[in-house]
């Protein structure tokens, strides 16, 4: 382990590259941290959601009853709503690639699709009046067939969610190159398989919470609430309500956890924006967790064809992906089959690709966007047929992908899906990890231990993750805006447009910003979250917090550096500027203490004697930067594609398991990381967002599968019955870095945000299954809860 | 949030709370440590108009008469850890009250006769009190009466209680030397029991099963156990018993009947070993 004596990058930059700890993070600890619904705004009414019963339905609502009870302001409808307002601005749009109109209204018009979708929103003076009335809300319901399965959503006479679609399915393409059905017919084997992924829930520590409030004074609107994107978010709120984007404020207060979940395009982020206008007043609805586990993730099905050689070389690999998305979001959440499909190849050379992919409708609650975005599919995918060419050729699985991954000396490297991964040292990640784990040691103990009638297994993930996406016609890229200024005190104010989900990239961008200026931690501050103060950004998603807001902040600060170094160089009498040192809060002329000045003493003179000590300079210490990414390609090739990721960081992990054959429950015995996400700022940070990754993954591959009835009900509403790993379910983890610098981002990181997620779900499948291997046994399903397991052994038929 | 209205009452006796209770027929409801029925008004799933607390009604207490060991009806899962006299006499129950998911919080607050009297299927308490052949003492308008065996619990989710009573105490005979061993299976820490074997050997042995039916399964142990050392022949013909006993399986989110079913044997077995292991040692 490596926490807080990561060797420093760089001996003139102490403090990027350490384990420092958050700079606020005793006000979490100590429950000081004001969330969203710790806003309590004079005169805030609050809403509650009345739901439907029904999967699918026609629906008329009577709120006259509601509207008749204590304290009750007002009733909305979809009805109600829908002269004034229409659907609501789309995260990402399908129809670009090829996919159905989305309209999402604030609340349902005339028809609802899944049980739990919102049909009315009751407003009043207190959460507990709101509650009691809608109670009262009377809603008929004209039900309609429904289908809760894609299988049954793609048939001919299926039931149609969105009937001027003309079927179930969102959005389909077609991702890849080469022939892989003809690459197949050259080769020594051929593997057919299916793998399938339960129905994930987004479970951020705090679910969404959102406040607006019309002042009709100033005509201004100020939105508040947990949002990972609030200039984006801003941008759809003004074009939805017809205003002005700076008559719009979005504040972002501190969240707990995002997960993707909080990105926008949620029905009641603009829900309280229309109640605010109605009642001029601030408004206020905050979910409970039986909202948040209605979101759903994964759910899909991947149909497979993979062929290999003798020497273990995976020739091809084809596959069909149906996802089911529930019902549709504005969230863009449907991006997480493109994504997915996109990074299938993983980190391997496979010449011939072709992932076909849908994305079906149900009545089940929406997809979500949630870590790491489907890009677990093709981890799965792809570790799973490197187990399997292992099982067919003999071969070691750690040789198979040995053989089969893009080389050191090969990066820049083009996927077969068109992406060009910027660097990595795959077998260095492998190399790393059996210095922790004695793999010939295990296979022993593996051995004896099934002398014993204990299974034991390991198995390998491997992930490949695209991060810091810049996507085409879409408030998502790859860059934000830092601004970096010195006040006469010398004091240093960081303003960026990217937000923290409660990860620490705050203070890691301090480090970088500290260090570049040679002043303390203690003299930077950082404002993240507020549309009114902060430059724009596209806010925490896809792993670029310290990618684009920390790199756009160092080239700001050193604007701000050279600044004081000229000054300084004037002030100390010396020509060339490029001598003068920043350190330790001290201008200085080679690191020379006695031909040194204090920052703060050059700071104040450029404000106030700058015509006498520095006549030359222009008088500010304030920069505002950012930069273009230069792998990224919107235009597309010649086959279609493009290049919309800028950095892949990447990992292995070793799992071992051990399976009580008679009861199927999985028990993790090790769990040996290594990771690379490039140049770490702050590796305490990344260590900390690896284990939250890893956490989430053991959730998605042994406990967490949220399950519905036939009536689409769904039966996994909460802790007892969606379950999360708690401390006691996982291991020590042993995490080991690997850095190998992209040569695309300014600091060389590639983004921690997403990693440790898909790689466990594919690290614990492979081991379950390397467990099973002597009893004839496999499973091809997450999550491989006790009663799937038992059944493949054939326990649960006894 | 509770947002419907409701009287709390925290009698002082067991008189007046069977006042309290014949007062208010149809619409109260009981608590011991209120860990099921508090959510269940949060979620809104049950409105009582009276909601009577019992903790303050002085049925909290662990004392030994005679050969006999009294857990009132509001003792907690830590006051059965804590108690030595539980440690002593009843150590299966001590077993089971350390191993209830929810960590201390839940241990402090539920209570062994609230979950007798909740008897639902995926609770810890119920196979456990039931192997140890516990008598329920519950007091009614029309005075005392006592439950025991397969009448403790009549059905998934149903109490044995009848309209306006409250259950007291349990009793449990004192059984000197008696071998036990109890095994909970469950998906993660935080799931329910899915299937629980708890085992009492000696003059009356007795093996039920938890969390695989709607009720307790009282294993028909036949002959094979009486008086006997456990030996891997009767263990493997208890376990057989075990697994033949299950004849509808309970099926909820957490698992599904076939599952239950196929793991009454493995979980009855490991409750066995357990016992031998004590006999052993």
């Amino acid at each position: 382990m490596s926490h807080g004596t990561a060797p420093h990058l760089d001996e003139a930059r102490p403090l990027a590259g350490s384990s420092v700890r958050r700079h606020d993070g005793d006000a979490y600890v100590t429950g000081r941290i004001g969330y969203t619904d710790d806003l309590s705004l004079p005169g805030t009414a609050h809403v509650v959601l009345v739901r439907s019963d029904v999967p699918h339905a026609r629906i008329t609502v009577d709120v006259r009853d509601a509207l008749t009870r204590p304290g009750v302001l007002t009733v909305a409808t979809g009805r109600s709503l829908a002269g004034e307002f229409g659907p609501i601005p789309n995260a990402m749009d399908p129809v670009p690639t090829g996919g159905q109109p989305l309209e999402i209204h604030v609340l349902p018009i005339d028809k609802v699709v899944y049980v739990g979708q919102p049909v009315a929103a009751v407003v009043a003076e207190s959460l507990a009046q709101a509650l009691s009335a809608a109670a009262d809300v009377q809603v008929h319901y004209e039900p309609l067939p429904h289908v809760l399965d894609p299988e049954a959503a793609l048939a001919a006479d299926a039931p149609l969610l969105y009937e001027s679609w003309g079927s179930n399915v969102m959005l389909s393409g077609t991702v890849g190159s080469g022939d892989a059905e003809a690459a197949a017919a050259r080769s020594a084997g051929v593997i057919h398989g299916t793998l399938r992924t339960g129905r994930g829930a987004p479970v951020p520590m705090e679910p969404r919470a959102y406040c607006a409030d019309w002042d009709a004074r100033t005509r201004r609107l100020t939105w508040y609430g947990t949002t990972q994107a609030p200039h984006p978010l801003r941008h759809a709120i003004a074009e939805f309500l017809g205003l002005r984007e700076r008559d719009v404020r979005v504040v972002a207060p501190p969240v707990g956890g995002s997960f993707g979940f909080k990105n926008f395009g949620h029905p009641e982020e603009y829900l309280v924006c229309v109640l605010a206008l109605g009642l001029a007043r601030p408004v206020q609805w905050i979910e409970d967790r039986a909202s948040t586990l209605r979101y759903g993730a994964r759910d899909s099905r991947i149909d497979y064809t993979a062929s290999y050689d003798d020497d273990g070389r995976v020739t091809s690999v084809a596959c069909d992906m149906v996802a089911n998305h529930g019902a549709a979001s504005a969230t863009g959440a449907f991006g997480m089959a493109f994504a997915g499909s996109l990074a299938m190849p993983s980190g391997y050379q496979v010449p011939d690709f072709r992932c076909d992919y849908r994305v079906v409708v149900t009545n089940k609650g929406p997809w979500s966007p949630l870590r790491p975005f489907g890009k677990e599919a093709g981890v799965l995918l792809m570790e799973t047929v490197m187990d399997a060419v292992a099982r067919r050729t003999g071969l070691d699985p750690l040789e198979v992908r040995r053989r089969n991954w893009v080389k050191v000396d090969q990066f820049p490297y083009v996927t077969t899906t068109g992406l060009e991964l910027d660097s990595g040292d795959y077998e260095g990640l492998l190399d790393k990890a059996l210095t922790v784990m004695d793999y010939a040691a295990f296979r022993e103990e593996q051995t004896r231990a099934r002398e014993q009638g204990r299974y034991l297994g390991l198995g390998i993930g491997f992930e490949v993750l695209p991060e810091g996406a810049d996507i085409p016609g879409a408030l998502i890229g790859a860059s934000d805006i830092s601004t970096v200024r010195m006040s006469p005190s010398g004091d240093v104010t960081v303003l960026t447009g990217v937000t923290s989900p409660g990860n620490g990239n705050d203070t890691a961008i301090m480090q970088i910003v500290a260090d570049r200026l040679g002043v303390a931690m203690d003299s930077v501050s950082i404002v993240q979250g507020d549309t009114d103060v902060c430059p724009f950004g596209f806010g925490n998603v896809s792993s670029r917090g310290i990618l684009t807001g920390g790199g756009s902040a160092a080239l700001a600060a050193d604007d701000v550096a050279a600044k004081l170094r000229q000054v300084g160089a004037s002030m100390l009498h010396v020509d060339d500027a490029e001598r003068l040192v920043l350190r330790d809060g001290f201008v200085s002329v080679d690191g020379d203490p006695e031909q040194a000045l204090p920052i703060a003493v050059v700071a104040h003179a450029l404000y106030t004697v700058g015509y006498i000590v520095a006549p030359d300079v222009e008088p500010t210490l304030e920069s505002t930067r950012t930069f273009r990414m230069r792998n990224i390609r919107h235009h597309a090739d010649d086959e279609g594609k493009i290049m919309p990721f800028s950095t892949f960081s990447n990992g292995i992990y070793l799992s071992v398991v051990e399976v009580d054959i008679d009861t199927g429950v999985v028990d993790i015995l090790r769990h040996v990381m290594v990771h690379d996400c490039g140049v770490m700022i702050n590796p305490r940070f990344v260590t900390g967002q690896f284990t939250g990754g890893v956490v989430n993954g053991i959730g998605a591959a042994l406990t967490e599968e949220v399950l519905h009835d036939r009536e689409g009900r769904q039966l996994s509403a909460g802790f007892k019955t969606f379950l999360l790993p708690r401390a006691s379910d996982v291991p020590a983890f042993e995490i080991q870095h690997q850095v190998t610098p992209s040569p695309f981002t300014p600091l060389g990181t590639k983004g921690a945000g997403e990693g440790g997620v898909a790689c466990t779900m594919a690290s614990l499948l492979n081991a379950v299954n390397d467990a099973l291997s002597p009893l004839g046994a496999s499973i091809n399903e997450l999550p491989a809860v006790p009663h799937r397991v038992l059944a493949a052994i054939g326990g649960g038929e006894r | 949030m509770i947002t419907h209205p409701f009287v709390y009452r925290a009698p002082t006796s067991v008189a007046e709370a069977i006042e309290i209770l014949a007062e208010t027929p149809g619409i109260s409801r009981v608590i011991g440590g209120g860990t099921w029925v508090v959510p269940e008004c949060n979620r809104d799933e049950s409105r009582p108009g009276v909601l009577v607390d019992l903790r303050r009604a002085g049925l909290g207490g662990i004392d030994v008469v005679g050969d006999v060991v009294c857990v009132g009806a509001t003792a907690t899962y830590s006051a059965l850890m804590s108690s030595p006299d539980v440690a002593r006499h009843l150590p299966l129950l001590a077993a089971m009250a350390s191993g209830i998911t929810g960590g201390r919080q839940i241990q402090s607050q539920g209570t062994v006769g609230g979950s007798v009297v909740a008897a639902r299927p995926s609770s810890d308490a119920p196979a456990a009190v039931a192997a140890l052949d516990a008598t329920l003492v519950i007091a009614g308008p029309d005075g005392e009466r006592r439950v025991t065996g397969t009448g403790m619990f009549p059905d998934a989710s149903t109490s044995c209680l009848r309209e306006g009573e409250i259950l007291t105490r349990l009793e449990f005979a004192v059984r000197p030397a008696a071998r036990w061993g109890y095994y909970k299976l469950k998906r993660s820490a935080s799931s329910w029991p899915i299937a629980t074997a708890a085992c009492v050997l000696g003059e009356q042995p007795h093996l039920v099963l938890g969390g695989v039916s709607a009720t307790p399964v009282h294993v028909d142990l036949g002959p094979v156990l009486a008086r006997r050392p456990l030996t891997p022949d009767t263990i493997e013909e208890t376990v057989r018993r075990a697994a033949d006993s299950v004849s509808t399986p309970w099926e909820d989110e957490l698992a599904p009947a076939t599952y239950r079913a196929a793991v009454a044997g493995p979980v009855a077995r490991r409750a066995l070993e357990m016992a031998a292991h004590q006999e052993e040692s």
